[in-house]
């Protein structure tokens, strides 16, 4: 995932934004814990929400330990208690960014795929435990990662088969509860994905255009230029379509804590990055420069 | 179940508070919001829980103020919908086949949907139309637009493409949430704010 999904801090209560804080640095210690330090290198916000969201059933918060760790090692930070959410969330963590890796040795040419190489050898040992906690996880994201570059050596042309196959890769790591829950995070979890794929796809026309790459958006508009104007409102639509999937999903998801934490990265923190990707004002990093802190 | 925790209200909220809540979350959950979302069926269960709720404390209250009178508060959500409302009959090569298409779809077999899709001969509007709506229901947005605007193209005068198309860009009807509007009812206020400046400059300047 591409560190889409964050807060909007301003809008924050002070508790809300400790606590993402708090999920961030446990969710590190967590990966920490289970596949040592590699896999805490890769660290997103994205995983962030995940572990938010499917922690939220839980009814109570367990008081914050502090932790000492690479980034700041003179002072012990708060974290997050580590619970089975957290530790599922490091597996899940785990799994997809090795298999991005994968994706990345599948796509990329030269010193990149050098690299993506490198991390996968280095990524194994992890991905293999991570595997046998999420079997089926882990054989629906193959499924779906081959389908994705099928569709993407046949120059695919249509946004939402591209995005599809990303989408069902989110949606697959979901806990399989087996009930309404499962149900409803599912549809939540398939429409971030493929809110975070085409908006991903948006964001590196211009990059694309230039090497040559796939990219469903310039295939779908048959973009010549990377001007975003013309396309900019179906584009929006189609985006907008997904949030409020998304926006429908969590009003039917019960909450035992965090509920206004993920209601302001849904509701407040998604639009926003969607515009600012397609106004060109997004940056990576923006204001957000400082390793894990908001 | 506890009524005053479904509405997210206490007994000691006052009788219009609790209506406030009440049509606060019928809204929310209306069913005219969940068309072609898979989760419509769940949206569809908490409504009635509401509207239970909301007839429980309200039949009490009544009941404990000696009124005896019915609540008076009009219940939302209460009448079925049904997506076949401005349905014209069609009458075409396909016209067994396309019952048959509408009946999976109304069932929420996709596939099976798509896979009778694909034996029809031609392509006509209502193909168009009800491949949009198996793309609808998948969540594939695009999709839809383009297989929706198809069926408009070619069959203008059919109410029922044109109301779906509006409903696939309105976000899913009235009740629909615009995430995108308020990120950008930020730029309307910069705008109007811009235009006051403008405006008292210009009558400053003639005064």
């Amino acid at each position: 995932m591409f560190g889409f999904i964050r807060p909007v801090k301003p809008e924050l209560r002070v508790k809300e934004a400790d606590r993402f804080q708090q999920v961030y640095c446990g969710l590190c210690h967590a990966i920490r814990a289970r596949y040592g330090r590699f896999y805490t290198l890769f660290l997103s916000y994205d995983m962030t929400f995940y572990a938010l969201v499917t922690g939220a059933d839980k009814a109570d918060t367990a008081p914050p330990c502090r932790k000492r760790c690479d980034a700041h090692p003179l002072i012990r930070r708060p974290c997050a208690a580590p619970d089975g959410a957290l530790e599922r969330a490091a597996d899940v963590s785990v799994l997809l960014t090795y298999h991005k890796f994968r994706d990345s040795l599948a796509d990329e040419k030269g010193p990149k795929r050098a690299l993506a190489w490198l991390l996968c050898r280095l990524g194994r040992r992890g991905y293999a435990r991570a595997r046998a906690r999420l079997p089926e996880a882990d054989r629906e994201v193959i499924a779906a990662l081959e389908d994705l570059q099928a569709l993407e050596r046949d120059h695919c042309d249509s946004m939402d088969r591209a995005a599809d196959a990303s989408a069902r890769m989110t949606a697959a790591v979901v806990p399989r509860t087996g009930d309404d829950r499962e149900r409803v995070l599912r549809q939540m979890f398939y429409h971030v994905g493929r809110w975070v794929y085409l908006l991903d796809a948006a964001q590196d026309v211009a990059e694309d255009l230039e090497q040559g790459n796939y990219n469903p958006v310039v295939l779908r508009y048959g973009l010549q230029s990377p001007d975003l104007t013309e396309i900019r409102q179906p584009l929006e639509r189609t985006l907008e379509r997904s949030l409020a999937d998304i926006c429908m999903a969590y009003d039917l998801l019960d909450f035992g804590r965090d509920a206004d934490l993920v209601r302001n990265i849904i509701f407040l923190g998604m639009p926003l990055v969607t515009k600012q990707v397609l106004d060109g004002t997004y940056q990576t990093n923006g204001g957000w420069g400082k390793h894990g802190s908001l | 179940m506890d009524p005053y925790k479904v509405l997210g209200v206490t007994p000691q909220t006052s009788d219009d508070d609790v209506k406030r809540a009440y049509r606060e979350l019928a809204r929310k959950y209306h069913p005219d919001n969940y068309i072609n979302n898979p989760l419509a069926d769940l949206a569809e269960a908490r409504m009635k829980e509401i509207n239970e709720a909301y007839d429980m404390i309200m039949n009490e209250r009544a009941g404990k103020s000696g009124a005896g009178a019915s609540s008076g508060g009009q219940q939302y959500g209460g009448q079925q919908y049904s997506g076949s409302q401005q349905q014209r009959a069609y009458s075409g090569p396909n016209a067994s086949l396309y019952s048959q298409v509408r009946q999976a779809i109304n069932q929420g077999n996709l596939g099976m949907a798509e896979q009778l899709l694909q034996r029809a001969n031609g392509r006509d509007a209502e193909w168009f139309f009800l491949m949009g709506t198996v793309y609808y229901r998948k969540g594939w947005y695009d999709e839809a637009a383009r297989a929706y605007t198809q069926a408009c193209q070619m069959d203008p005068s059919n109410m029922e493409y044109r109301t779906a198309l509006n409903n696939l860009n309105m976000s899913g009807g009235y009740g629909g949430y615009r995430p995108m509007q308020e990120a950008s009812l930020c730029d309307m206020c910069v705008q109007l704010a811009i235009c006051n400046c403008c405006l008292n400059a210009c009558c400053n300047a003639g005064c």
